[in-house]
């Protein structure tokens, strides 16, 4: 299968803030965390708070297995199964059970960290690339979860749900693409 | 018992990260070509002195072109600047220029060019990613102006200005309501667009050592006031912090201009390469004073209770930052290795 | 301000005496001239750039035609149905389109899509409500057989992420301009306006039923 998404980007500023970039261009990756978060804010503080703790972890961790590993795949099929689980969960507005979203977040950060991992630059010892990767994921999903959870308003929370719907739907088209091609 | 532990292992920490953090110790390199006849150009190379050692950065030529005549070196205190001419067959437009070594120095090369009979200079920056860069035709020269390459440079000098973004966190750390907030943001903008102008126009003229050592000292002291916030207490910058973001914004303006001096800024778009980089650093400190407040506010709606060390550690981060580089640099201007 | 009295006035009384059936007539004969010029869904444009994605559905009349209904119908239904079908709809075309991605069989594709523009502008002409669980599985239906249509010919491209995420948001975003058109029945000529666009609605299902007909 093919590398789909390894937008390489490289803003001239240093690794860190190419991983920065890389996450932010990266159309995957940035749907996961913006689903992610807003399923975690559904949840209330509780669920915005797991979100931090455990997804930059387990992405950092699965980038430096990735790098080391270095396998020439994009686990395309499976980061978009990941979206499409995310999105529907948005969609729904569910409450979900701590330990379930826990293993959510820690499987999707260890997959989407490995498929960064594959395809991000090695630098010996610390990779400022995935440095940069993990620090942008942990503001956006402060940020987003944290503004989510603050969200009273009846409109705004069908919106969030629509964007779940439509993170799932695109997901689902992608997939369908994929299987095609 | 934690403390205990805890305690060295930070200060170690924060005595490490300016190691790698330090943005000041690398300048970017500077070519500059004129024209003396069709084909015939006038060389200047700018090549910047690593504490006191050459970058192993050398431009490549088209291979019709050679230099001619002796080379003029001379020492200047943070580069060695080199004049010397160059012929070649055909004239450089739409032709590529590399920098050798570049990617392994981790600095920018600033090219010039001015080609025969023609006022108007271009600027390129070639970064270590790509180092080479192609000299635009008269058509392409006209499309695009190189003077953009500031705000791109202003930008960048801020994002990895951590000494420049520690101030700031320090400043946004001690006020408390948005107003105030705006005063003090303000002021240190004001403050550091004026001394920027005048240091980059050439008014005045502020030696490295002790306007680093100067920088560093400011970053310390913030790291002081921070952490007597914390504390509670307070003082007279603690009630006016507006009065210390001024000051502070005046000394950091130098270090800004710093950046920009030792590219020698051409006289004819000296003032809008002068705005663009200013503006590029205005939009960088926004970004960042901008997403601080954001992830302040994230914390309080997620409802995040730090512990006490966890709360103070951007001050210790910045006292030990402030402190490290403080010695450092007064060391430097005192051995002269600066 | 007096100017704008005097609109709303125009109006009122057009709408009120009777005389709207001449401006309905002329809709109707707009839409009867411009639905052959901008039937049939494009093929050009690779999949690879979000502006493909985002024109695809918006170029094939009757499904644009089908989106706004769905929208407007939803605004008749009002609560629930009207927040219900903007975050089910995309994901039950999603599916409809994996199907037909997969070539799966799905019968009477052509024959339901046309249906659809037909049978909800009658729905939003009659202002017809039907029971929550009825509506969803009619809506649900056409969201299949959109989807199973879109997903046949679906161009292959190398960004399939980019290219379905425009395609979900272009649709999304008409089932808005359907909602947000349904808001105008709050005024009072309002409802007079939407019965009008249900029929013009109607006129076109009628026509690609024609064509699905002589094909």
């Amino acid at each position: 299968m093919p590398v789909l998404f390894a937008h390489l980007m490289e803003t001239g500023f240093g690794g860190f803030y190419d991983g920065i970039a890389h996450l932010l261009i990266t159309p995957v990756d940035l749907m996961l965390v913006i689903g992610l978060s807003v399923l975690a804010g559904q949840q209330g503080p509780a669920g915005g708070r797991l979100l931090l703790a455990l997804l930059p972890m387990s992405w950092w961790l699965g980038g430096m297995a990735g790098q080391w590993l270095r396998f020439d795949t994009s686990l395309t099929a499976l980061t978009t199964a990941l979206l499409i689980v995310v999105g529907v969960l948005v969609a729904l507005a569910r409450r979900l059970k701590a330990a379930v979203l826990a293993l959510l977040v820690v499987v999707a950060g260890l997959v989407f960290g490995l498929a960064n991992g594959f395809t991000l630059p090695v630098a010996a010892g610390m990779s400022l690339d995935l440095l940069g990767v993990v620090s942008a994921v942990a503001v956006l999903v402060l940020l987003i979860s944290g503004q989510v959870v603050v969200t009273q308003r009846s409109w705004l929370r069908i919106a969030q749900q629509v964007a779940g719907s439509w993170i799932a739907a695109a997901g689902v088209l992608a997939l369908g693409l994929m299987l095609k091609g | 018992m934690l403390r205990r532990l805890v305690l060295p292992l930070l200060l170690v920490v924060a005595l490490m990260l300016p190691r790698w953090a330090n943005a000041h110790d690398l300048f970017p390199g500077f070519l500059e070509l004129k024209a003396t006849a069709a084909s015939d150009y006038q060389v200047l190379w700018k090549l910047p002195l690593f504490k006191g050692q050459r970058l192993p950065i050398a431009p490549r030529f088209p291979d019709d072109c050679a230099l001619q005549g002796g080379l003029d070196s001379q020492r200047e205190a943070r580069a060695l600047v080199v004049r010397t001419q160059l012929q070649c067959k055909t004239p450089l437009e739409g032709r590529a220029i590399s920098i050798d070594g570049l990617a392994a120095a981790g600095t920018e090369v600033l090219l010039r060019v001015q080609p025969w009979q023609s006022n108007t200079q271009q600027t390129l920056l070639i970064q270590p990613e790509q180092p080479s860069a192609t000299v635009p035709t008269a058509a392409e020269a006209a499309e695009q102006p190189g003077v953009w390459s500031y705000l791109r440079l202003g930008i960048e000098h801020i994002l990895l200005g951590v000494d420049h973004l520690l101030l700031l966190l320090g400043l946004v750390l001690i006020v408390c309501d948005g107003w105030m907030l705006l005063k003090t943001v303000s002021a240190f903008t004001l403050a550091n667009s004026i001394t920027l102008s005048v240091s980059a126009v050439g008014i005045v003229d502020v030696p490295a050592g002790p306007l680093n050592a100067a920088i560093a000292l400011s970053i310390l002291f913030m790291g002081t006031e921070v952490v007597r916030f914390l504390r509670g207490r307070t003082s007279f910058t603690l009630r006016h912090p507006w009065v210390l973001a001024c000051g502070f914004g005046l000394l950091h303006g130098f270090g800004y201009a710093r950046g920009l001096a030792e590219l020698g800024l051409p006289h004819h778009e000296l003032l809008l390469a002068l705005l663009l980089f200013n503006v590029g650093i205005e939009i960088g400190q926004d970004i960042f004073v901008l997403l601080v407040l954001g992830l302040q506010r994230s914390f309080r709606q997620l409802q995040i209770r730090w512990p006490v060390w966890v709360q103070r550690m951007p001050a210790w981060t910045i006292g030990c930052a402030g402190a490290y580089w403080t010695i450092q640099t007064t060391l430097a201007m005192v051995t002269g290795g600066a | 301000m007096d100017r704008m009295m005097s609109l709303q006035g125009f109006l009122r009384r057009l709408l009120n005496g009777r005389r709207w059936w001449p401006a309905c007539a002329g809709l109707f004969t707009l839409l009867w001239v411009l639905v052959p010029g901008a039937q049939a869904h494009v093929e050009a444009g690779g999949a690879g750039s979000v502006m493909a994605g985002f024109l695809h559905p918006v170029t094939g009349l009757d499904h644009v035609v089908a989106m706004v209904a769905v929208g407007l119908w939803g605004a008749v239904l009002g609560a629930p149905a009207i927040w219900l079908l903007p975050v089910a709809f995309p994901m039950v075309m999603a599916f409809g389109a994996l199907l037909g991605l997969l070539q799966l069989p799905l019968p009477g594709v052509e024959l339901g899509i046309a249906l659809s523009a037909l049978v909800l502008g009658v729905l939003v002409m009659l202002q017809q409500r039907l029971p929550m669980a009825v509506a969803a599985i009619v809506v649900g239906v056409f969201a299949l057989f959109h989807g199973y249509a879109h997903g046949v010919e679906l161009p292959d491209g190398a960004d399939a992420l980019l290219f379905s995420l425009a395609f979900v948001v272009a649709t999304g975003l008409l089932h808005l301009v359907g909602i947000l058109l349904g808001e105008i029945r709050r005024w009072a000529w309002g409802p007079r306006v939407l019965q009008c666009t249900g029929a013009g609605i109607a006129v076109v299902g009628v026509w690609s039923l024609i064509q699905v007909g002589g094909a």
